[in-house]
């Protein structure tokens, strides 16, 4: 009884034409099939984050998510499109000529689309790089390269949104790729001073405040200018690519507060007037 | 006491410093180290303060809420990665006295190696890591094996050949056996031995710690000169310490003979 019922609903569905050959049976079954391949894609993707992704690096199993998730919807909606007996052509060579007129107004959509492609192609960086784009203040931790577009945590905690095709284009300077990284400091001492004695001294104080200098490669002191005032010392150490802020921006302080210690003169500008006699 | 004090009274002799061992604690504990003191008393019921002063001044303080009255802790040689950051898993041991290899021979050395010092609150069978610290701040550097672009980043030590296994000065390194041997057509000076620490146990008795062993093969591989590092474990009846750090696995390396 409930059969037949169920028999005769369907059959009035089928009756009912929307459009074209495209009845509201043919329509309800073309949704259970889409439903059914949300869920398949969603299913394949939790197993593919569950599973495999660990063991890939961070964006690659991020793009394969997507890649899993978006080919099983766009399965689906094949398969729909095949069992409404629905002609599509029509609609096809419509797109075609709105396709182009869509193209000409979204060309830096689409730019941005291929730069994605190729940045995930190339990799010049990956997520969690420590990157800096020189020639503008950008600088920070990559967070993701997305379809149109890449996002960087900056130094200072905001995050900056940076079209792919503009990233591509530029060039980037990658601060995560090596295991160290150097830093670089300059510091005067007077004329009157030894020069051997303030290398000393300063190796010294880099030994005892710095705990994340190399000590090898050794920090390096270079006699970098006999300026108008100061014989000027270049200071080079290595660290750990990911301790520039315990090494970088505490040299100076370092310097001087050895040099202070050790009575060693940072001279200032100075400008000597002899007034002639008659 | 004073930290001052206690470091001028241990020049001369290491026998005031406190033992590496389980300590059960009711009431109060003072453990001394070099250059460093712990601190552990009772201030109410079932919780006890844990306190760790270094000779810079530097003060941690930790209250531990426990189940019983009694608190138990180890204090035991961990391995030294921790200082001044977890950043690598390999040792770089700069030999003071290099070693020669002729070609063929094969050399059984005793050497310091550096040790970190573990806190772990023992109950129910487990060890839970409380502190963790070093006693030698100014030697605990990192360095560079290789180049800049490709090298590896090591946690650097000066070590010391030593005569026999009870050689290591107490809370500060441990002793290694390490295990030469030049299968090479030539012979080699070794003064530098680099290999991931993570992979060694370490065990100690009343100050003293030893490191498991390490072999290492000087060879050929196809066209290139390489040394082949591997820990063994050893057999002893030397306790063995816990483990502070999480343990991964370690992506070995082929080292290149310079």
């Amino acid at each position: 009884m409930l059969t037949k019922l169920v028999f005769e609903f369907l059959q009035s569905l089928s009756d009912i034409e929307i459009v074209g050959g495209l009845t509201l049976l043919s329509l309800l079954i073309g949704g259970i099939i889409m439903g059914v391949g949300v869920i398949i894609a969603r299913t394949a993707r939790l197993l593919f984050t569950k599973y495999y992704a660990p063991t890939l690096p961070q964006d690659s199993a991020k793009n394969f998510g997507k890649l899993i998730y978006f080919g099983i919807i766009i399965l689906s909606f094949l398969v729909f499109t095949s069992t409404t007996g629905v002609d599509f052509s029509g609609l096809l060579v419509a797109g075609g000529i709105f396709g182009i007129v869509i193209g000409f107004a979204t060309q830096s959509v689409v730019s941005n689309l291929i730069s994605g492609i190729f940045l995930m192609i190339e990799k010049p960086v990956k997520q969690g790089d420590k990157i800096e784009i020189p020639g503008s203040d950008v600088s920070g931790t990559l967070l993701d390269i997305s379809t149109f577009s890449v996002r960087i945590r900056k130094f200072d905690g905001t995050i900056i949104r940076i079209p792919n095709e503009s990233f591509f284009t530029s060039n980037i300077r990658s601060l995560s790729s090596t295991p160290v990284r150097r830093s670089e400091a300059m510091v005067g001492i007077a004329y009157k001073e030894d020069i051997d004695a303030a290398i000393s001294v300063l190796e010294k104080a880099i030994r005892n405040s710095l705990p994340f200098v190399l000590i090898l490669p050794k920090p390096e002191f270079r006699i970098n200018e006999l300026a108008d005032s100061s014989i000027n010392i270049e200071i080079l150490v290595w660290h750990p690519r990911d301790d520039w802020d315990q090494v970088g921006p505490k040299l100076l302080k370092v310097a001087k507060n050895a040099f202070d210690a050790a009575g060693i003169e940072i001279p200032f500008p100075q400008r000597v007037v002899w007034k002639s006699q008659e | 006491m004073d930290l001052l004090q206690i470091k001028n009274m241990n020049e001369d002799t290491n026998s005031n410093y406190s033992d590496y061992g389980v300590y059960s604690i009711e009431d109060s504990l003072e453990l001394l180290l070099p250059d460093t003191i712990i601190k552990i008393k009772k201030i109410g019921k079932n919780v006890f303060s844990y306190t760790r002063k270094d000779a810079e001044d530097n003060i941690l303080e930790k209250t531990i809420p426990v189940s019983s009255s009694e608190l138990t802790i180890e204090l035991a040689p961990i391995r030294p990665l921790n200082y001044p950051a977890r950043r690598t898993d390999y040792l770089y041991l700069d030999l003071d006295t290099p070693i020669f290899l002729s070609s063929g021979a094969s050399a059984v050395v005793l050497v310091n190696c550096p040790i970190e010092i573990g806190v772990f609150i023992i109950h129910g069978g487990n060890k839970d890591s409380l502190d963790w610290f070093t006693c030698n701040h100014v030697d605990s550097r990192f360095c560079l094996y290789g180049n800049p672009e490709s090298g590896t980043l090591c946690n650097y030590s000066q070590s010391k050949i030593v005569e026999s296994i009870d050689s290591s000065t107490p809370f500060r390194n441990a002793v290694i056996e390490i295990t030469l041997k030049n299968e090479l057509s030539r012979g080699i000076t070794v003064s530098k031995l680099v290999f991931p620490i993570s992979e060694h146990s370490i065990y100690y008795k009343n100050s003293k710690a030893i490191v498991d062993s390490l072999n290492g093969t000087f060879k050929k591989k196809l066209t290139l000169e390489i040394s082949d590092v591997d820990a063994v474990a050893i057999q002893t009846d030397w306790t063995k310490s816990p483990t502070y750090e999480r343990i991964e696995n370690v992506k070995h390396i082929d080292l290149g003979v310079d």
